[in-house]
C-alpha cells in the first residue's frame, strides 16, 4: 500500500513537471514569435514606410486598421480622399468639332482632323443616346425605373459603338435591365443563333434557351437558375436590345415585360433599316 | 522619271477626290446634325474618318522608301485602307519580286501592339518567350522585335522586324537578307515622321 503512494506520488510529480516545462517552453516560443513580429514589423516599415513608426499605446507594430492609412496602419502614409465632387460630365460640342476638324484638314493637320471628327461622333451618339433613354416607359411590369442607373456610353468611334441602359427595379428583388447597344460585337453571337435554323435545341429535358419573337422581331430567350431570365432581339443591321429579367415568374411574364419596350422607335432612332 | 511624274499625278488627282468627298461629307454632317437627324449626321462622320483615314495612308506612303536594300518598291501593289473606326488606318508597301521579296505594313491599333509591348516592356515576359530566333533592337531609338526565320526548302534567311510606336505598328519584312541589312533599311524610314502623320 505504501508503495502504491509512493508511486502515485512519483507519477504526480513527473506529470507537474512535464507540465511546467511545456507552459515554460510555450511562454519561450510566444516571445520569439513576438520579437520575430515586431523584428518584421520594423523591416516592412522600414522598406514602405521609410522611416521607423512610433507604436501608439506600446503595441508592438501589428496593429490593426488605423482609419485613413489602410489595411494595416502602418507604411500608409497617403490620406484617404473624402473631398472632391468627381468629373463633370462635359459632352462634346458637335458644331465646334467639325469646325475645327474643317481647320485642321485646310492645313493638312489630318491626325487633328480626325481627332476633332471623333469627338464631334461622340457627342451624336450621347445625344441619340439620351434621346432613346427618354423615350423608354417610365414603369415596366410594375417596376419603377431608376433614374441614377441611367446610362449613356460611347466609344466615338463605332466600334464598341453605343450602349444604353436603363434598370427597373421594385423594393424588393425584382429587377429588369435594359441595354440597347449599336454596332455591337453581341450582334454576331446573337445572329449565328438566327440563322443557323436553332441549332442545339432541346425537344426533351432542361431548355436553357430559345428562339421566339418580341413584337415581330426573332429574339433569343435564355433561363439561368442563378441571373434569371436573358431575352436579345437583333434590330436591323447593328443594334441589338437584351433585357434581362431577374425573379421574373414565368417566360411570360418576362415576355410581356418585354413587349413593353417600343422597338420600332429605337430603331428609327438608331437609322436601322 | 516618267512612271514618278505618273505617280505624283496619281497622288494628286486621288487626294482631290477625298479633299472634295471630305468636303461633301462634313456639309452633311453638319446639316443633318442641324435639322435633328442625329443618325445619319453620325453616318457622314463615319465616311469623313475613312477619308481621313486614306489622306492619312497616302501621306504616309510618300515618307516610305522607293527602294529596300536592292528591292524596288511595287507602286501599282500599294494599299491604303481606313475603316474609320478602331482599328483605322492601314498602309500596305511591298517591294521586289520573287525569289526575293520585301514589305513594309503599318497599321494603327493593331492587336499584336500590346503583346509586343508587354515583350519590350517587361524583361520577366520577353526572358520567357525567349527563344533563338527572335532579338529585341532599338531602331531610331524605339525598341523593337527582330524575328530571324530560315526557310527549310531554300536554306535562306528570311527577316521580320516589328517596331512598335504608341499605337501604330511598323511591321518591315525581307526575304534572304541579313541582321544588318534589314537594320540599315530600318534605320532609313522617317519613323518619327510616320507616327506624327499616323496618329
Amino acid at each position: 500500500m505504501k508503495l502504491h503512494n509512493i508511486l502515485i506520488l512519483g507519477a504526480g510529480l513527473c506529470f507537474a513537471s512535464f507540465a511546467n516545462e511545456a507552459q515554460v517552453l510555450n511562454r519561450l516560443k510566444q516571445k520569439v514569435e513576438n520579437k520575430t513580429e515586431q523584428k518584421a514589423g520594423q523591416e516592412i516599415d522600414k522598406l514602405f514606410g521609410g522611416k521607423k513608426k512610433d507604436q501608439p499605446n506600446g503595441q508592438s507594430g501589428q496593429g490593426g486598421a488605423n482609419g485613413a492609412g489602410g489595411i494595416n496602419g502602418s507604411g500608409g502614409n497617403n490620406p484617404a480622399n473624402n473631398a472632391g465632387g468627381g468629373l463633370i460630365s462635359t459632352p462634346p460640342d458637335v458644331k465646334q468639332n467639325l469646325a475645327d476638324a474643317e481647320s485642321a484638314y485646310k492645313k493638312s493637320s489630318y491626325g487633328e482632323a480626325r481627332y476633332s471628327v471623333q469627338q464631334a461622333m461622340l457627342g451624336v451618339e450621347l445625344e441619340i443616346g439620351n434621346k432613346i433613354l427618354k423615350s423608354l416607359p417610365e414603369s415596366i411590369a410594375g417596376l419603377n425605373k431608376d433614374a441614377e442607373s441611367d446610362q449613356v456610353a460611347s466609344a466615338g468611334w463605332g466600334w464598341a459603338g453605343l450602349t444604353i441602359q436603363r434598370e427597373y427595379k421594385d423594393k424588393k428583388d425584382k429587377q429588369l435591365t435594359v441595354t440597347i447597344a449599336n454596332n455591337s460585337v453581341w450582334m454576331a453571337g446573337v445572329n449565328a443563333y438566327l440563322t443557323s435554323g436553332g441549332y442545339a435545341q432541346q425537344t426533351n429535358g432542361e431548355q436553357n434557351w430559345k428562339q421566339t419573337k418580341v413584337k415581330g422581331y426573332r429574339a433569343i430567350i435564355e433561363y439561368n437558375e442563378g441571373s434569371g431570365y436573358k431575352l436579345s432581339v437583333p434590330l436591323g443591321q447593328s443594334s441589338i436590345v437584351v433585357y434581362e429579367g431577374i425573379n421574373f415568374a414565368s417566360e411570360p411574364d418576362m415576355m410581356k415585360a418585354a413587349e413593353a419596350v417600343d422597338l420600332d422607335s429605337i430603331k428609327k432612332e438608331l437609322g436601322e433599316q | 522619271m516618267k512612271s514618278i511624274n505618273i505617280l505624283a499625278l496619281i497622288l494628286l488627282v486621288s487626294v482631290a477626290a477625298i479633299s472634295q468627298d471630305f468636303d461633301k461629307n462634313i456639309a452633311t454632317a453638319r446639316t443633318t446634325y442641324s435639322s435633328g437627324n442625329l443618325q445619319d449626321s453620325r453616318f457622314a462622320m463615319e465616311q469623313i474618318l475613312r477619308d481621313l483615314d486614306m489622306a492619312i495612308g497616302k501621306e504616309i506612303l510618300k515618307l516610305l522608301p522607293t527602294k529596300i536594300g536592292a528591292l524596288p518598291a511595287v507602286e501599282k501593289d500599294d494599299n491604303v485602307s481606313g475603316t474609320g473606326g478602331a482599328v483605322g488606318l492601314y498602309v500596305n508597301r511591298h517591294y521586289g519580286a520573287d525569289p526575293k521579296r520585301g514589305s513594309i505594313e503599318i497599321m494603327n491599333n493593331s492587336p499584336l501592339i500590346n503583346s509586343l509591348s508587354a515583350i519590350l516592356s517587361m524583361p520577366i515576359i520577353g526572358g520567357m518567350m525567349r527563344d533563338e530566333n527572335q532579338k529585341i533592337i532599338k531602331v531610331q531609338g524605339y525598341k523593337s522585335i527582330l524575328n530571324k526565320n530560315v526557310d527549310s526548302e531554300s536554306g535562306k534567311t528570311n527577316y521580320e522586324l516589328q517596331i512598335p510606336m504608341n499605337n501604330t505598328l511598323l511591321t518591315l519584312k525581307m526575304d534572304d537578307t541579313t541582321e544588318g541589312e534589314i537594320t540599315t533599311t530600318a534605320n532609313a524610314i522617317p519613323l518619327s515622321k510616320i507616327v506624327q502623320i499616323a496618329q
